[in-house]
């Protein structure tokens, strides 16, 4: 609900709160339980929570609005898991089956190149690749993408946990590859992408739904860290990362700006491990997938 | 065993080696990534100070010549900075004290706290005691580390006052400072990671309560307590200590990095993710590569550590 609620924010800023997410109001004043009150007070103190239609959770110190920046850098945060999450399925699940099924040479490279990734934590990645890649932009052959862009913290992201999706598949691959069926399909003369398709990816999908679910929580997390770090999404653009970073100086005097990002992100966080959890107890009641906790900072 | 430990080491050392290969390849020849753009001003730079700085640290050589170069300066610490800098190994050498405190404190605190909690659940299993240190451990494992070091930092330590908000103090100095700063630093970087361990160490001690040596040692009449301490944990403990191995080196590149910055401990994290904000490219690349090799070296030793632990492990082949 919480995640749904969220692909709202644009309605809620133009509906409710009529600015958007980098509008300021400094000069703005607003009327409190019938006071008018500034937005931001002479000494530069912005207004707390209002609990009102504007400036609900409050306004930061250049007067933006806090809720409307809360959900969309919540839906910024989401989205770059999501797309980081969908970038690595799309590179881990083809490099698992091969390496799975051809085994040999092929999984001797492919599995060395994982753990060689492995091995290095993925915040200390993410932050060398993202900076490599931020300082001017990427242009590789037609695709460009400026230095400020979202994509940026999606492939960064989405690359860095590639491994940790395919490690876990691979090995079930590998159980798969020995059992009657898959014989038999090879035995009849099925060609080996087509017997990945059509014979060992509907045993995956159970494995994938949990994964995603999980892996969600680690590319929300590691966006976070990586905005928070300077590495992520850029200022201006909200996300929970910049938010955390932006109200982590400022609650001698008004705390509403580090609690309110820090209390919804870790209600992000208890929505997809409860769902990952759900999926798991559905699809996977014996443990017998042993992912146990896949994690990955 | 001391096979297997120089074999360990040796893998540890080439994993580093390639990765200083990929961060080569990756800052030097990504495209629009141009080293000899920055070392020639920038956006103010006009074509013939690019082509001076080209001249001056020799980027038309062959990639190879560089990156020998570049190694060599950082192996020396005299990395040549766009910007200018001190010699960074020293540097870096200077920062490591306060981040191996950090880490091994947040180790020592997730572990003990994980077996300890663990151990309170398996023995009132099923019952109310379980269930609410389940919970609790589920939810404090919810709690990302860079929100609870955020909180810890802004209102324990900087607004009320009760911890330093800044800053060090070695262990060889004054023991009490340094415990003083660095107990929100360990609680921040330690108490999720032993959310998630009590988790993994209850499951662990449950798959053994059942065992044919447990129920020989509870025939034997021996305390339950004493079953689940000298019978049960010993086995159960080894699926979690590789998973500790695994969180442990990765901790020096992963949460030292944010945690030190929040808590401004002047360790290694906190120089790297310094250095990062400055767009600087040669430091990165180099503080890079001496973290990657902190964290190789450190996931050596654990190995060695559990391969010690437990001969089984010994004798297989030690893996990248």
């Amino acid at each position: 609900m919480i995640l749904l609620a969220l692909l709202a924010a644009p309605l809620y800023a133009s509906e409710i709160a009529h600015t958007t997410s980098s509008e300021n109001h400094l000069t703005d004043r607003v009327v409190v339980d019938g006071k008018p009150s500034d937005v931001v007070a002479l000494d530069s103190t912005p207004i707390g929570p209002t609990w009102h239609r504007a400036y609900f959770l409050g306004a930061d110190y250049n007067g933006r609005d806090l809720m409307v920046r809360l959900l969309y850098g919540a839906r910024t945060s989401l989205l770059v898991g999501a797309g980081a999450v969908a970038l690595s399925f799309l590179l881990g699940i083809p490099l698992a089956l091969a390496a799975g099924y051809r085994r040999g040479r092929t999984d001797a490279v492919i599995i060395r190149i994982f753990d060689l990734l492995w091995s290095f934590p993925a915040l200390l990645l993410g932050v060398l690749l993202s900076t490599a890649l931020t300082i001017r932009g990427v242009q590789i052959g037609p695709v460009s993408i400026g230095s400020g862009s979202r994509l940026i913290p999606i492939s960064v992201i989405g690359l860095v946990y590639v491994p940790y999706i395919a490690r876990p598949l691979r090995g079930q691959v590998l159980a798969l590859r020995e059992q009657p069926f898959v014989e038999a399909a090879r035995a009849s003369g099925m060609r080996a992408s087509a017997l990945m398709r059509s014979e060992l990816m509907p045993h995956l999908w159970s494995t994938l739904l949990v994964l995603s679910a999980i892996m969600m929580v680690n590319a929300v997390a590691l966006e976070v860290a990586l905005s928070f770090l300077g590495a992520g999404i850029n200022p201006p653009e909200p996300s929970l990362g910049t938010l955390i970073e932006d109200g982590l100086t400022k609650t001698a005097r008004s705390p509403h700006l580090l609690l309110a990002p820090s209390i919804a992100l870790v209600l992000i966080v208890l929505t997809l491990n409860g769902l990952a959890e759900a999926f798991r107890r559905a699809l996977d009641p014996h443990g017998a997938l042993g992912l146990g906790l896949v994690r990955g900072e | 065993m001391i096979v297997f430990s120089i074999r360990r080491l040796f893998a540890a050392l080439l994993t580093a080696w390639v990765a200083s290969i990929i961060a080569f390849v990756l800052f030097w020849t990504v495209p629009n990534v141009d080293p000899s753009y920055w070392l020639g001003g920038g956006d103010k730079g006009t074509n013939a100070t690019r082509a001076l700085a080209t001249e001056k640290y020799g980027l038309d050589d062959p990639l190879p010549v560089q990156y020998v170069r570049l190694m060599k300066n950082i192996v020396s610490g005299d990395v040549e900075c766009f910007y200018g800098c001190a010699n960074l190994r020293s540097a870096f050498l200077d920062a490591l004290p306060a981040t191996v405190s950090l880490v091994l404190g947040a180790a020592l605190l997730s572990v003990g706290l994980g077996v300890w909690l663990a151990l309170i659940c398996v023995r009132h299993r099923g019952r109310w005691p379980d269930r609410v240190i389940t919970s609790a451990a589920a939810a404090v494992y919810s709690v990302p580390s860079i929100v609870l070091g955020a909180l810890l930092w802004a209102f324990v330590a900087d607004k009320w006052g009760w911890f330093p908000n800044e800053g060090y103090v070695p262990l060889t100095d004054n023991p009490f400072g340094w415990v003083h700063h660095l107990v929100l630093p360990w609680i921040a970087a330690g108490l999720p990671f032993a959310g998630a361990y009590v988790l993994v160490v209850r499951a662990s001690l449950l798959n053994g309560v059942n065992d044919d040596w447990v129920r020989t040692a509870r025939a034997k009449g021996l305390s339950e307590q004493r079953v689940i301490r000298r019978h049960v944990l010993r086995t159960a403990l080894i699926p979690p200590v590789n998973v500790w191995g695994l969180d442990f080196s990765h901790a020096f590149g992963g949460f030292a990095l944010y945690v030190e910055a929040i808590f401004h401990v002047p360790g290694v994290g906190f120089l790297t993710a310094d250095t990062v904000g400055s767009f600087d490219l040669p430091p990165i690349v180099a503080l890079g590569i001496y973290l990657a090799v902190v964290v190789v070296v450190a996931g050596a030793l654990v190995d060695i550590a559990i391969a010690w632990l437990d001969p089984r492990i010994r004798r297989a082949m030690p893996s990248t």
